[in-house]
């Protein structure tokens, strides 16, 4: 064979390996053929030969044209010699450790956490990893839902509890990988076999198959036990991330109890002190799991955070899974709007079919249709009016409201004067006032020195006539078209085109007087004073807007006379409402951040933009960001906006719970600020499904060979032994064709040169 | 009836009075303020004219009509006499128009269709009033045929009684005219809106009204009282007209249901 090598030119030295092999792939149909062929040349190869006298020749070219044929036959099989160079492997022994959450659970009665267990038996069989790196290469890994390979030396410095998920599929196929050309001979794995993947009764084909794919076998060491294991726990909770306001929101929660015994507990949901909804849980020694269904009613809009709370009895073994902290967002549903209006007109007609087809508003009208001075000529029990329902309108339900809108309304005799004072308070806790004009409006409507003028965004000034029956057009500065009432448009150029295009307007409230910070929108130019119309003001946290005039129908149905559409009446209309009640885009400041959540060690980015008075960026602005920590230590950054009036901070939350960022903005004297939260969350998985599966872990110990025990101080490894073949690593080959070359052909040719030649001499052509 | 004619006997004094005013008022506001649309809040009812027939059967009873409505309620009206063509571009200043007649007349042009549709389409409202007082006159068929061909894909229908239009003021168990021809109105619905009503017995009959304050016309068949369901149900059509679905709202339905049901009772 050496020789055949060096012909070949391989070094036989270092060629240590050789393998024949057929190249021939149609194997199938070949040996069938042989069956037949074979018989039939020897019998003509025989009777070919019958005019040879001399049995001795006979024989011997029978012979020699069977090896021919035989010859052309081991040919035609392909016939290669593969020579190989491999080196010896060192075997693989690997250690794979628990470093998940549920690690970190005590187990009674020494109150020993499970990971404490790995550590002592890894640290007093130092000697036996020692010995068995001297024969196996040790690969030792943090596991959990994926391996990470530590030095053996950093093992104990680093071990911490601190994975969110184990997942013994992921973390063996990482395993499986990474051992990919190693040759494996065992896997010892120190765990509480608390994966949150498989369940309780039977282990996952999939994981099965994946351990006999390890061809390996894995000894299973249990960390802590189950005995005695008491905890109850807040598990799943299920609630949507955001609710409406007076509408119930619903929760359901499921409460894990083990070893909890006889007794009544209670689940407690509240928001800051205040206790929103409790429900009593009856635990019976023998059910360990109950489900829980709450519901409340948020009072308040915004990122609420909410606490649910179990009690934490002595000798639980997790204390942090009896309160659960979330958020849900607060929304309106709908825009209440309370629209009350003088008398039945066209401008109230327009804007109620406006308001009333507006799917994001929860409209109220009330019409005054008769007067004390009308003559219905019929007794009130043929008409279909109502007492107007004073009392429960401005007392009771007030606060329900987003938005109260007064259209031509005098509130003399329907509303008594100290309900006025009812919408002030309204207004000034966030409320939104409209006063649209008219006849019995404004001064007409007898508001002068009540408190709705002091919510008002003008003063009331006496003037006789104090309503103008004149036909306008409204007329605005360019700068203020940014104001979100007057973006009817977002293209600036169009915006203020379809402003001038918009028919004009009949009839104006004068002696109007603007407030001190209000924004006049809009006006009347009349000669070289500009009469306001439309006026924008805030009103402690509330917003209100003065409309002079009550003829705003006149952009829907008269502009389609003149060939357009009520597009833009609409749109004026909703502008006017998302404004008044705040929505986000009216803000002068917005205060966003990138997540709604944030994982633990997750950045979280605040960004924020400042806007002027008209609502147009606020560059270079110095604002301050006050970051108040979960745990209640407050922070302040200073800032500056952009050339946009934009900026953003980007900070890594030090713990889990929730933040608070606010914006401060100050202008002179001015102080605004804007507010908002954002929760960092850490995983509690772990925690959800917390005990030990010693049956997992002898199922995986059972279908890979291995070995289950459990961990205790004593633990001693030393009778764990792992085969250790010789195993080769096949790094360099080189085939050779024993058919596709000339040896074999000359060869053949040899034979049947030899052929001819004896029956050339035994007289035969 | 001694103080109408008194107050008769008042106003040729009052319209010259308030005719002095009106010039010095308007000459005043010609040279200070711009030329304004009068009346603009108030509600008007212009009378639709068309060709053939006789669109004015009940001369100034819109008039008369309003008169009511501002005695009844508190809606403030313009009694001023309107009449127009469905073409004028001052239609879109009246979003509520009246068709009367007691004869046949021309079919409307397509163009005026058009601009009919267009103003009913988008908040426009059309009260058609059968003058003639006789079942399938020949009022009836030009008025149904223009309907067919105003609104092709949406029959005219009979308008239910728990509709608004019978709860927008007065509750109404009935329909009243000057005869009672049909026991329902009809009408032609736009997305959930009634935009046109035709009434086949005679409203303005009953609403007519000389300037001595007596009643222009007789009621065949339930007196005085039938005047006054015919009266109510012309406030209610207004009134429906300018408050839309108003009493279909949750806070007034208790009440409504509650004295629709003592009525019934009665």
């Amino acid at each position: 064979m050496n020789l055949l090598m060096e012909i070949f030119g391989l070094d036989p030295s270092e060629y240590k390996q050789r393998e024949f092999q057929w190249a021939f792939e149609e194997a199938g149909v070949f040996f069938p053929l042989m069956v037949f062929l074979v018989p039939l040349a020897l019998w003509f190869f025989w009777t070919s030969l019958s005019r040879i006298k001399s049995p001795v020749t006979k024989s011997f070219l029978f012979i020699l044209r069977a090896a021919a044929f035989a010859l052309i036959v081991f040919l035609l099989l392909k016939p290669e010699l593969e020579f190989k160079k491999k080196n010896v492997l060192t075997n693989t022994i690997a250690v794979l450790m628990d470093d998940s959450k549920s690690m970190s659970i005590k187990t009674f009665p020494d109150e020993i956490p499970r990971i404490d267990f790995v550590k002592t038996t890894l640290d007093k069989n130092r000697k036996f990893f020692e010995a068995l790196e001297k024969s196996f290469k040790v690969d030792l890994y943090f596991f959990s839902d994926r391996v990470d390979p530590v030095p053996f030396s950093e093992v104990l410095n680093q071990y911490e509890p601190k994975s969110l998920n184990t997942d013994f599929g992921s973390s063996l196929s990482q395993l499986k990988e990474r051992m990919e050309g190693k040759p494996l001979q065992g896997v010892m794995m120190f765990t509480d076999g608390a994966d949150l993947t498989e369940g309780t009764e039977e282990v996952s084909k999939d994981l099965l198959n994946l351990l006999v794919d390890l061809k390996s076998p894995v000894h299973t060491f249990q960390a802590g036990s189950n005995d005695r294991f008491k905890d109850l726990a807040i598990g799943n909770l299920e609630a949507a991330d955001f609710g409406f306001v007076y509408q119930p929101v619903r929760l359901s929660v499921n409460v894990d109890a083990s070893s909890m015994g006889n007794k009544n507990v209670s689940l407690v949901l509240r928001e800051g002190e205040n206790i929103l909804v409790t429900k009593i849980l009856e635990l019976k020694e023998r059910i360990s799991r109950y489900k829980a269904d709450l519901e409340f009613v948020p009072r308040k809009k915004g990122k609420r955070i909410y606490t649910l709370t179990l009690p934490l009895f002595s000798g639980e073994s997790i204390a942090t899974n009896n309160r659960r902290d979330f958020q849900i967002k607060i929304i309106r549903d709908r825009t209440r709007v309370l629209h009350l209006n003088g008398r039945p007109s066209w401008d109230s007609r327009f804007l109620r079919e406006v308001l009333a087809n507006n799917p994001k508003v929860d409209l109220l009208s009330f019409f005054i249709l008769r007067t004390l001075g009308d003559d219905v000529v019929s007794p009130t029990s043929e008409l279909s009016l109502i007492p107007f329902p004073t009392n429960l309108l401005f007392s009771d339900y007030l606060n329900s409201f987003d938005l109260i809108i007064f259209q031509n309304f005098r509130y003399d005799p329907f509303i008594d004067l100290r309900y006025l004072s009812n919408i002030k308070n309204f207004v000034e806790a966030g409320g939104a006032f409209l006063m649209i004009g008219g006849d019995l409006s404004f001064q007409q409507g007898g508001y002068e020195r009540t408190p709705i003028e002091e919510v008002l965004p003008v003063r009331l000034q006496k003037r006789s006539p104090s309503f103008m029956d004149v036909e306008f057009k409204l007329e605005m500065e360019k700068q203020i078209l940014h104001h979100p009432i007057l973006r009817l448009e977002k293209d600036d150029d169009m915006n203020r085109e379809i402003w001038q295009g918009l028919p004009a307007m009949n009839g104006v409230n004068a002696g109007l007087i603007p407030e001190s910070g209000a924004h006049v929108l809009a006006g009347y130019r009349k000669d070289s004073s500009m009469i306001p119309v439309l006026v924008a003001g805030s009103m402690g946290k509330g917003r209100a807007v003065a409309l002079a005039t009550d003829s705003s129908w006149n952009w829907n149905f008269r502009r389609v006379g003149e060939g357009g559409s009520g597009r833009y009446y609409q749109k004026f209309w909703n502008n006017i409402i998302a404004w008044l009640t705040g929505d986000t885009e009216t803000q002068l400041i917005q205060l966003e951040t990138d997540k709604e959540r944030y994982q633990e060690g997750d950045g979280a980015l605040i960004k924020f933009k400042v806007l002027k008075d008209d609502y147009n960026p606020d560059p270079g602005r110095n604002v301050t960001l006050i970051l108040q920590s979960a745990a209640g230590e407050s922070r302040e950054i200073p800032l500056q906006t952009d050339k946009n009036g934009e900026g953003s901070y980007e900070f890594i939350p030090a713990q889990e719970g929730f933040y608070k960022a606010r914006i401060r903005v100050e202008r002179g004297k001015e102080k605004t600020c804007r507010e908002l939260s954002f929760g960092v969350f850490s995983e509690t998985a772990e925690f959800d499904k917390p005990l030990v599966k010693d049956s997992l872990l002898k199922k995986i110990a059972e279908v890979t060979g291995g070995q289950y025990q459990v961990l205790n101080a004593g633990t001693n490894l030393n009778g764990y032994l792992f085969e250790n073949p010789e195993v080769f690593e096949k790094t360099k080959t080189r085939v050779i064709s024993l058919w596709d070359n000339w040896w074999a052909y000359g060869f053949i040719v040899g034979l049947l040169f030899i052929d001819w030649w004896v029956r050339r001499r035994s007289g035969l052509s | 009836m001694k103080t109408e004619a008194f107050l008769f006997k008042l106003k040729p004094m009052r319209t010259i009075f308030a005719g002095l005013i009106l010039v010095i008022i308007t000459a005043v506001g010609w040279v200070s303020l711009p030329l304004a649309w009068a009346n603009y809040y108030k509600l008007s009812i212009p009378q639709i004219k068309y060709r053939g027939g006789n669109f004015n059967p009940r001369p100034d009873v819109l008039s008369s009509f309003l008169g009511q409505v501002a005695k009844r309620t508190s809606i403030e009206v313009n009694r001023e006499p309107i009449q127009m063509q469905v073409t004028e571009p001052a239609l879109y200043q009246y979003p509520f128009i009246y068709m009367g007649g007691d004869d046949s007349f021309e079919p409307f042009s397509s163009n005026e269709l058009r601009v009919l549709r267009n103003y009913l389409s988008y908040g426009g409202f059309l009260l058609i009033d059968d003058n003639s007082g006789k079942k399938d006159s020949a009022f009836d068929r030009s008025a149904r045929e223009m309907i067919s061909r105003l609104f092709p894909q949406v029959p005219l229908q009979k308008i239910p009684r728990d509709h608004s239009i019978f709860r927008s003021f007065y509750l109404i168990n009935q329909v009243a005219g000057r005869v009672n021809n049909s026991p329902f109105l009809e009408g032609i619905h736009i997305k959930g809106r009634v935009v046109l009503v035709y009434c086949a017995n005679d409203l303005a009959g009953t609403w007519a009204r000389n300037n001595l304050g007596h009643w222009d016309y007789d009621i065949i068949g339930g007196g005085e009282k039938q005047r006054q369901l015919s009266i109510r149900l012309g406030v209610n059509i207004v009134m429906y007209s300018l408050t839309l679905d108003y009493k279909k709202d949750m806070v007034h339905l208790p009440i409504i249901l509650e004295r629709l049901r003592k009525y019934h009772s009665q």
